[in-house]
This record gives C-alpha cells, structure tokens and sequence, in this order.
C-alpha cells in the first residue's frame, strides 16, 4: 500500500519512524525543535518525543557534532542536522579528524553510529551558504560514508537505514527537492541503502545523477525522447562507497556515459567516475565520459544560480556532446 | 488605490516569532521605500524592519509588546498605484503567486515541470516518420593535439581498436573518414570486405612537377620506426665477403633429396640457418635494449623476420621461435610467411615480436646495405646478391660464387669483438655448411 508524500514530509516520517523503533535515537541541530527545522523536516518531533530526545542546540555546528560524537561513544544514535550546507563547514575538523577516523583508530572497537544531515544544493534562491554541494569533501574522505536521496520513497528509507548503519553517515537532502512529491511504500525498504539505482531504462546514453540532479536527469531523458534519443538514467543514492557495477553494466550496454552534478566540476565526483568508466568500460565506449556541472566558481548570487545550475537543456546538450564523437 | 499587507517577515533563519517593540510611524504617516517602520525583537537580535512599499500607513494592527508569528500581518500600507503582487512570505511549503514554493530562506524553490528551451538544430522528430531523423550533431570540441596521429598510432575509438584487434586489422593500414580523421566502425568493415581500396585521394598536382602522396598506413609506420631507431640505437655495419659456391652445391643436393622436391629452397634459407645457429653459439645477439627497465634482455627464442617488400610496402614478418626448426620446417616457414606477405595478409601479430631479422637485399640484384635496426631488435643482417666472381681459390684465381654479407648491430649492447665473431662464424657456416654442421651441431 502506498501513499503520495512529498519528499519533506517522507523524511520526517522516516525519522520518526526510527525513533520509534529504537529508542537510543535522539536528533540534534538548530531550530529543529520548536520550529521542526527551517524546512520542517523534524516538524512535530520534539512534542511527540520531548526535549531529551529532539534537541535545539546552540548555533555551533562543530560543538553539534563534537557532542554526537560523545553520544554515540555511549550507545546513541545521534542523527545531527545541519541547517544548510553552508554552515557544516565549523564542523568540518569534527567529521574528518574524528568521526571519520575513530572506527580505525580504535582498531576497529569503537564504532560511531551516527548520521549528519545535510540539506544540500541550490535552486531556492537563497543567500550565500545556502546552497552549496559539499560531497566531494566527504566522499574524497575515508572512514565516512555518504549517500543522497533523491525522491520521497528514498528518503524515507534511506534515512532509516542510515541511522540503523554502525557507520558514520552523511545524509544529503535535496532542499529544493523537499516539496516534490511521490508515492511512498511504508511496508519494508527494496534495496539496500549503498546501491544505485536505474531509475529510468535506455539504450542509447547513460546519464548519472544523484540528489537533486536526477529529477533533471529525468526530465532531460523525457526531452530527449522527443529527439529520438533513449537515455538511461541510473540514480547513484551512494556516493561512497560508490556503487559501480550498475553503471558499469548500462555503460557496457549504451557506449556513452554523461555525469550530472550540481557540485564544481573540477575534481568532483564525476571525475571520479569518468576515470572508473574508463577503466572499466575502455573497449565500450564510443565516447568520453562528460560532466553536465556547476562552474568553478563559489555559488553566485541567487539571481545567477539559474544560470549556474545544470538544468535540463544543460543536460541534453551534454548528451549532444557524446553524440559528436 | 491599492492596500497591500505587510507580514512580519523571517528576520533571521529559522525565526518563527518577533516581539513588536516600538513602532517608529503612525497611521495616517506618508512613507518612503526602505524607511524604518518598526522595531522587532527576536531571540537573535532587536531588528528595525524597513518599508517594503512606499505610500501611507492605513492601519497598524500589532500593538507594541506583541509578539507575533511570521507572516502574520502587522501593518497595512496605501501605495496609491495598481493592486501590488499577491502576499509573499506565504507558510512554508505552499506555493506562491510567482510558481515558487515558499521557503524561510530565499525566493524558494520553482514549482511544476521542468521546460525545455528551443534548441537550435534539434528538431523533434515528426511522430509519423517511423524511423526518426538523425539530429544534426554538434561539432565534438576540438582536441588540444594537431588531430593528425601522432606516433604512427591510428586515431580510432575504443570500440574500433577492440573490433580492428578482433578481427587482426591494423588500424595504420586503414584511412579514417571520421571525426578528425579518425577510422569509424566502417571504415574498418570496409576494410575487412576488401572495400578498402576506396580511391586514396588524387595525388593533387602542384604547380607542374611535383607529386603529393599523403603519408600513411605501412609507409608511416614504416618511418616511424625507422626514424625511432636510428635516432636512439647507435648502429654500426660491418661487412663480409664470403664464398658461398659450397652452399649454392648444398642446396642442389638438398633439392635431389625425394622429400625436398616440392620444397621451394633458396640460398636465403642457409643464411637463416646460419644465422640460428650463429646465434646459439652467440645469444646476445639476441637481444633487447630496455631503457625503461635498465636491463639487456636476452631471449632463449628466435622469432626470425624477414623483411619482405610488398605493394603495401615493407614489411617484416617474423618466424615464431625459429631455433627449434628443423630446416625442412623452416623452409616451409620461409615460403608460407613471403606467400602470405604477396598475398598482402600478414596477420599483426605475425608482425611483432621479432627478435633478429635478415634482409634479403640480393634479390634487387645489389651487393649489401647497411641496415637500420628494426626497433627493439640487437642487430640485423643484409644478405647480398650471390654472382659469380673471381676469387682467390685453393692458390689460384677462379669463378666462384660470391656474396657480401652487412651486419648492423645496436653498440650499446653489442661490441666490435661479438659482432665480428658471429659475422665470422655466419661467414664460416656459408663457405662450408656441410663442415659447420658437423662441427657445431
């Protein structure tokens, strides 16, 4: 039996739902409780399961995470939220010098089972530190492991499983994706969280998108249609580990290979990929693998950002590319 | 006469409430944009909140000491021209008069579908044409290389390379018709078909007297290697003259032999044999010069080339561990690898992994060269035509059958001393095979 939720309103169910099935999860972050979080995700929570359990914090990202780091020491499972992308940067030396590093400085002891949200990404037309895609930063990071949902069904079981992971976790959000909407199953999750996902079958390119972009990529694949182009979109949802094997097989299948990403494109993660696809899929391919990304330059102002995020043109035109060669 | 609304906005992020303290113009005022209307406590910070519109306050409906939620209205402003836009700062999530979605912080995200602009050169395809038009494809952008090969190695997808590898192509024989001159899938199968003498390009004549041939294919190659040698093996050429009467008499007798009679039997077969057991007796002969590694490479196997020249050009097939032939064996070798060398389809691989080779000069009727070493091989050797000469013989001059042998060998790995003595003992073999068998083997 399913259900239409918007994206949003599927994570707050998945959190609640976990909290209730296992009560060592306590959620952390500003404004999260009184106000259920700027974007409402953890609306409702802190009246239904108190203050203890659902924690506004004081406006300091690396004492948020510096104290889930504490909790999960002691048997918690902290699930933090980050307000915006922009700000988990005071909580960086956090993430990467301990919760990143203490599974394997404790030589496999101590595990940190805990899970950072991040709602991340442009398109809201907000100010500076609202809208950035900080993956690259934590995926280039060993000993954490970070994934991206992209659709209401996703978020609300990625979430669950991330918090139910012995590992450190970092959660991406699509913000401007929060209002989508979709049908949810509630009955059990289908995939495991660290795989990726065809969401779209083709024959004739690959797209890859996560977060985001794989709404983009989908409207990209409808369009191209119209051109008489058959485009298989896989939503990577992993984004370290990665999941290749997926890709690999559909770009074993198409020849061509386009990585869409909102993030910078120099050293993100579509160059990690072009370089795997290469590797892998040398003898297949007809083209070079190429990125549909952000420029490399900070995130402009919000009446820039339509210019400087990959849209759905943005996307075919890199598909034209591959078409060249 | 229009009367907008004025919310209290979200005065930081995530706020929900403000206290009104102080309210800085009364009804009736006439204000300007951006003037400070009102003074705002948040848990933040005291705010004073600016005139969003200007024209005349009508009515003011927070009293100081309020507190009041975002978005709730706090004061009504006459801007006296057309109705003003539809309330923004709508509750979070619901969609606004603009097609965004609101949000507390930024103009929010666009609701609804994605829409594609008009792309130039991309036109749908009509729905009625079964098979769709192909859409014209944008130029690949250009390659930072000159799009000419470099290095003698074909330009070709991976793909192709695989299918060329498959099906034994070299990609350098073929002409490209693609991208920047790059082989397609095509220009391979036409190939393969025999298709392949596709009109090479007129040789474009300038001027009065020149002719223009496009350097390619086996000639390229060719160069390519020979420019690679020469310029990095230092080569030295020494010759030998030797009388081969008692080989050209060997070689009758072999041909009396009852199993020998089909067998197609040249003097350049002695030669070959001389040479294997030559090399047995000297192995760093053959061998290989690794700069990479910083090592001589001696083989135990002899892979024989033959240079051979064909209507495609030069090209030297090799035979795969000619050591362990018998001599009928490699007779046979010899004749299948220049039959299938005329033939024009020699396989790549029988073209690799030559390790000494001998030229067979003699047959354009010239005594001996000085050959460049094929890549990757110590030394080579040029076998002259055999003539009938005057030759100092058993104390007196006579005719014998005489020819010159030109070794070049790589000096780095390969002294005077070991060249001359495998010259010589090449020499010996060919003055007196029947001897040498005996007295080597």
């Amino acid at each position: 039996m399913t259900e239409t939720l918007t994206l949003g309103k599927a994570l707050n169910l998945g959190l609640r739902r976990a909290m209730e099935d296992d009560p060592k999860v306590v959620l952390m972050g500003e404004d999260i409780g009184k106000l259920g979080g700027v974007f409402r995700i953890t609306d409702g929570l802190q009246k239904d399961f108190g203050e203890d359990r659902v924690i506004d914090t004081p406006l300091a990202e690396s004492g948020i995470v510096g104290t889930a780091v504490g909790l999960a020491l002691r048997g918690y499972r902290p699930v933090v939220e980050i307000q915006f992308d922009g700000f988990v940067y005071p909580a960086y030396d956090q993430i990467v010098c301990q919760v990143a590093k203490m599974h394997y400085r404790s030589k496999g002891k101590v595990r940190l089972p805990m899970v950072i949200r991040i709602p991340f990404g442009g398109g809201i037309g907000a100010v500076e530190h609202h809208s950035e895609s900080p993956e690259a930063y934590f995926a280039h990071t060993a000993g954490l492991k970070v994934v991206a949902c992209s659709n209401p069904a996703d978020a609300y079981w990625m979430i669950q499983q991330a918090i139910a992971s012995d590992d450190p976790i970092i959660f991406l959000e699509p913000k401007r994706r929060y209002w989508e909407k979709g049908e949810v199953s509630r009955d059990s999750a289908t995939i495991d969280l660290h795989t990726a996902k065809v969401v779209r079958e083709g024959t004739d390119a690959t797209v890859l998108a996560y977060g985001p972009m794989v709404r983009t990529a989908l409207d990209a694949a409808t369009a191209a249609e119209e051109d008489g182009r058959s485009l298989e979109v896989i939503d990577l949802r992993t984004l370290s580990p990665l999941d290749m094997e997926p890709v690999y097989a559909s770009v074993r299948k198409t020849g061509r290979a386009v990585v869409v990403h909102e993030a910078p494109g120099n050293l993100g993660l579509g160059s990690e990929l072009a370089a795997r696809i290469t590797e892998q899929c040398f003898y297949s391919l007809e083209a070079p693998v190429l990125r549909v990304t952000g420029y490399d330059t900070p995130y402009p102002a919000a009446r820039l950002e339509e210019e400087y995020l990959p849209d759905l043109d943005r996307v075919l035109d890199g598909v034209d590319r591959t078409f060249g060669w | 006469m229009a009367i907008n609304e004025f919310p209290l906005p979200d005065l930081g992020e995530g706020l929900t409430e403000g206290e009104i303290l102080k309210w800085l113009v009364a009804e009736g005022d006439v204000i300007e944009l951006n003037q400070p209307i009102v003074e705002v406590e948040t848990a933040k910070a005291a705010v004073e909140i600016p005139a969003k519109w200007a024209g005349r306050v009508v009515k003011i409906f927070q009293p100081e000491g309020a507190v009041v939620e975002v978005g709730a209205p706090i004061i009504s402003i006459d801007t006296g021209g057309e109705a003003a836009q539809a309330q923004e700062g709508g509750l979070i999530g619901e969609t606004t008069a603009n097609g965004r979605t609101a949000v507390l912080v930024g103009y929010g995200p666009k609701s609804g579908p994605a829409k594609r602009r008009v792309r130039a050169g991309a036109q749908p395809a009509p729905v009625a044409t079964p098979v769709p038009e192909v859409v014209p494809e944008p130029e690949p952008e250009p390659e930072p290389v000159a799009a000419t090969a470099v290095g003698g190695k074909a330009l070709a997808k991976p793909p192709v390379r695989k299918l060329a590898r498959d099906l034994g192509v070299d990609l350098t024989t073929i002409a490209g018709t693609g991208p920047q001159g790059s082989i397609t899938r095509e220009d391979l199968q036409a190939a393969v078909d025999g298709k392949a003498e596709a009109p090479a390009p007129a040789p474009a004549v300038l001027g009065s007297r020149e002719t223009r041939i496009p350097i390619k294919g086996v000639r390229k190659l060719t160069a390519a290697n020979m420019v690679a040698s020469a310029f990095t093996a230092p080569h030295v050429t020494e010759f030998l003259t030797v009388d081969m009467t008692r080989s050209m008499r060997a070689l009758e007798r072999l041909k009396g032999q009852r199993d020998w009679r089909e067998v197609r039997v040249s003097p350049l077969l002695l030669v070959a044999k001389a040479v294997l057991l030559g090399i047995k007796r000297y192995p760093m002969i053959n061998s290989t010069w690794s700069g990479a590694t910083e090592e001589i490479i001696i083989k135990e196997y002899v892979n024989l080339g033959i240079a051979a020249a064909t209507e495609r050009g030069l090209i030297v097939p090799n035979i795969k561990d000619a050591g362990t032939l018998t001599l009928r064996q490699l007779a046979d070798g010899m004749t299948e690898l220049v039959n299938v060398a005329k033939t024009g389809k020699t396989p790549p691989a029988d073209m690799t992994g030559g390790t000494f080779t001998i030229t067979n000069v003699g047959v354009f009727g010239v005594d001996t060269g000085t050959p460049i070493l094929p890549p990757g091989e110590a030394a080579i050797l040029a076998f002259g035509a055999v003539r009938e000469q005057p030759w100092a013989h058993k104390g007196k001059v006579k005719l014998r059958q005489v020819s010159t042998l030109g070794l070049s060998f790589d000096h780095r790995i390969i002294d005077g001393e070991l060249g001359s003595k495998f010259l010589r003992d090449v020499g010996e073999f060919l003055t007196d095979p029947e001897a040498a068998l005996l007295a080597w083997t």
